[in-house]
């Protein structure tokens, strides 16, 4: 089986190279029957790669050691549940994983356009197995998941204890799923440019890949910061490492481009721009595996085998070069008839927050290679952690979350004084009665509290804002149609699905904003040593440890539980069960914490450290509004979908829209 | 543009407000060390050390509250790392010398940003000046009275 893993990479190597220039030359010859070649590889390149990924789950599943990588991230103990996750544990095999996905979403793209747009489609398809070769070239000659060792031992080394957790089979897939979903509206876009279909056609074709893809990143950062909380156990969820970083730059830079194309959409304009962008955003998810890969920035998340980076560096700058060289020779094809009637408008709104979003990006940017650029400056390593990040985004962030609320409330094209009073009076008052009430309730002083202030103060602004656009809404279809309030919102919103979907996912945002504000800001721990029976408190608390029970949970795993009881205003409250795990053959154990978390704070309970008289070292964190991140998460998912729920409506509208146009601007046969 | 002139003050407002200097009380030393330095433990983790939970960062902890109680400051135990270990024990680059451009350039790069933006939205309006200066200014629109407020009120709300 292992043979035919390794031949059927091979095989899609050849096919994706055929297939490639195989498109190329049809469409360039005009060439039918080229096309209709070509127009079956990307099917067989998806079996081949299909086929090696099975029998890789397969020499993971029967424990087949003769494979270097299976050896490296799996043992005969492990639960079959990780080790399909192993999968996608390594290098080697996260790079098959990537491949799989990117041709999965290459034979959709496939079926989805094969019959449609033959100018541009085929240089899609060409651009699509250009990037599937790239990463095949890696895998069939430099990091070969099915490398054998000449004398198989009977165990393996086991897979990472920190990654034995089930956000490692949720995390990766979801984070990869975006990374790679962003190729295809990129490949679009190159596509465009080279048949010069410069239209918003590109747009229209790839707009929901582009919402779909930026939905799994989304939720692939916010999954990763769950598990960075349950699982790293010092009671946070983002830390900036670069990695980390690298996952949320081509989120901001999507999330621009996905706000700036509704400007082209309904006014031809910023093509250039939205151009850029969508370029940008592929060049980052590039840029984002060039950082796991090349071990050159020091993260958490770095691969143990990173040597592909000078691969990556030399890839991102062949397609940055190339995406310029072709922005700037079809130029004059992209000027559009820009103009606007007033800097008071949706439009003006949306290029700042182009501009704040890229700001964010780019300032993570900066600080995730600054160590490196002051190595060749002066020779001297730094470290840009969280402190670096925080002092400059989180202004940036302020400001941007303001936006959230002023977007989409101020009228496209003119806002008048009357327009602005009509959308922003009740809002602004939302935000002063809180900014009144809230100061004799939460601590002033610090930069962090100062921020979280105004975050609120911003939050109750775009809350208000958004809430009134679903009152108007549902208060002018109850007076139409006399439907009841649900009823009424329910039309409203499934009537403009991307109008209100956004709004929700606007909401989503806002809980994540004051999720973080309140988490960051009035925070506390504290860390115990005690003997059972010993009570201590914290925040309302009364922590009593009671005992340290030991327990063989497998031949390789052994876990050591702190049991605690919680006690709240004199009444029991909850039973706390923080652990550690030992591992067989591994010289750290792993902190399991235990987590009880309500609306209003989580109580986060570390076994810290343990001794042989069973006293324990106890760390407990109380971190207020934590889950309203995880809410805002799971808000953004729901509007997400309302977002991409197929409008038969609105399909028509745009129908009915050029047909209009049709009819403003008669062909020459007409005339 | 009074409306606007009151939103701009309360960002200046809030921005005194955010930038005051910080209180630091004698609970939070601990903390503000295990938030300026790096774990510097033998797996390179990467991690500030208030995020490690690694055994040399217990130990790292455990050494730091003997030198606040023995009478020392944090920037005296800070100025001890950087000279055991170098600058990359700081969690954050310093704000003098070369390392200033790690703070500066990404509000540079912003203030140019919001400067070219300003510029092309000038550029942009200004297509449409010869329109507005036929009599369709933005305060004033060519038909009076009740109907033409209507009608404003009815753009408003409309979403092309």
């Amino acid at each position: 089986m292992n043979d035919i893993g390794e031949f059927t990479l091979l095989v899609a190597l050849a096919t994706a190279i055929y297939g490639c220039v195989a498109y190329v030359m049809a469409v360039r010859g005009n060439r039918i029957d080229l096309y209709l070649s070509a127009d079956k590889t990307p099917l067989i390149v998806w079996g081949c790669v299909m086929i090696s990924s099975i029998c890789l789950w397969r020499a993971f599943l029967v424990n087949d050691f003769s494979l270097q990588y299976v050896w490296a991230y799996s043992n005969i103990e492990l639960d079959t549940f990780y080790k399909i996750a192993s999968f996608w544990g390594g290098q080697k095999g996260s790079l098959l994983f990537w491949t799989l996905l990117l041709t999965t979403y290459t034979v959709v793209v496939h079926f989805q356009n094969r019959k449609k747009n033959l100018r541009v489609v085929p240089y899609a398809m060409a651009v699509l197995l250009v990037i599937i070769i790239f990463f095949l070239f890696l895998i069939n000659f430099s990091t070969n998941p099915f490398e054998r060792i000449p004398l198989p031992p009977e165990d393996g080394r086991g897979l990472n204890p920190l990654l034995q957790n089930y956000w490692m089979v949720i995390h990766p897939p979801t984070l990869y799923l975006g990374y790679v979903g962003f190729t295809v509206p990129f490949a679009f876009a190159v596509a465009a440019l080279i048949s010069k279909n410069l239209d918003d056609g590109w747009i229209r074709v790839t707009r929901k890949w582009t919402l779909i893809s930026w939905f799994f990143l989304c939720m692939g950062n916010l999954f990763g910061a769950s598990w960075a909380y349950v699982e790293l156990g010092w009671g946070g969820y983002w830390a900036w490492d670069p990695v980390e970083n690298a996952a949320f730059m081509p989120l901001l830079i999507a999330t621009a481009f996905l706000h700036s194309i509704m400007i082209q959409e309904k006014k031809d304009m910023m093509k250039v721009w939205n151009m850029s962008l969508i370029l940008l955003t592929f060049v980052m998810t590039i840029f984002g595996t060039f950082i796991t890969r090349s071990g050159l920035i020091q993260s958490v998340h770095t691969f143990d085998e990173a040597t592909l980076g000078y691969y990556f560096l030399a890839f991102l700058f062949v397609i940055l070069f190339a995406c310029m060289a072709l922005i700037i020779v079809r130029l004059p094809l992209l000027k559009s008839e820009n103009q606007l009637d007033s800097f008071l408008s949706r439009e003006s709104s949306f290029l700042f927050n182009n501009l704040l979003l890229l700001g964010i990006a780019f300032a993570t940017f900066w600080g995730t290679i600054f160590p490196i650029i002051s190595e060749a400056v002066r020779g001297i390593k730094i470290t840009v952690g969280p402190p670096f990040y925080n002092q400059v985004n989180v202004p940036i962030g302020l400001a941007l979350l303001a936006l959230v609320g002023i977007g989409p409330v101020i009228a496209w094209r003119r806002a008048t004084l009357s327009n602005l009073k009509k959308n922003f009076l009740k809002p602004l008052a939302a935000a002063f009665i809180t900014a009144i009430a809230l100061l004799p309730v939460i601590p002033l002083g610090s930069r962090v509290e100062n921020y979280t202030y105004i975050a609120f103060i911003l939050c109750a602004f775009v809350m208000t804002c958004i809430l009134l656009e679903f009152y108007k809404g549902t208060a002018s279809r109850m007076g139409l149609h006399e439907e009841s309030m649900l009823g009424a919102l329910t039309t409203v919103t499934w009537r403009n699905k991307r109008r209100y979907g956004g709004y929700i996912v606007h909401i989503g945002v806002v809980l994540i904003f004051a999720g973080i504000a309140g988490s960051q800001a009035y925070g506390t721990h504290i860390e115990k040593h005690l003997k059972p029976g010993e009570t201590f408190k914290i925040r309302g608390y009364d922590i009593t440890y009671e005992k340290l029970v030991a327990v063989e949970a497998t031949s390789v795993k052994t876990r050591v539980i702190a049991q605690l009881q919680v006690e709240r205003n004199g009444s029991h409250y909850w039973t706390a069960r923080p652990e550690k795990e030992f591992y067989k053959g591994q010289n750290q154990p792993v902190s399991e914490v235990d987590v009880l978390s309500t609306w209003k704070e989580d109580l986060y309970m570390i076994l810290a450290d343990f001794r042989e008289d069973e006293s324990a070292t106890i760390k407990v964190y109380v971190n207020p509004m934590v889950s309203w991140m995880w809410t805002g998460g799971w808000i953004i998912a729901f509007g997400t979908m309302i977002s991409m729920w197929p409008d038969r409506l609105e399909q028509r509208r745009r129908l009915e829209r050029f047909r209009r146009e049709e009819s403003l601007f008669p062909s020459p046969a007409q005339e | 543009m009074k409306l606007l002139k009151t939103i701009f003050s309360i960002f200046i407002v809030a921005g005194f407000i955010a930038s005051a200097p910080v209180v630091t009380n004698a609970g939070s030393l601990l903390q503000d060390l295990e938030n300026a330095l790096m774990c510097k433990c033998d797996d390179k983790c990467g991690k500030v050390l208030v995020n490690c939970t690694c055994s040399t960062s217990d130990k790292t902890r455990a050494k730091f509250s003997k030198m606040l109680d023995s009478g020392l400051t944090v920037e005296q135990i800070i100025k001890s790392q950087v000279d055991e270990y170098g600058e990359t024990v700081l969690s954050a680059p310093t704000k003098f010398g070369f390392n200033l451009t790690a703070w500066v350039m990404p509000f540079m790069a912003l203030i140019a940003g919001g400067v070219g933006i300003r510029k092309i939205l000038s550029t942009w309006v200004g297509k449409n000046q010869p329109e507005d200066a036929q009599g369709k200014s933005e305060e004033k629109p060519a038909t009076p009275g009740k109907y033409s407020k209507r009608l404003q009120d009815e753009l408003d709300g409309i979403e092309l």
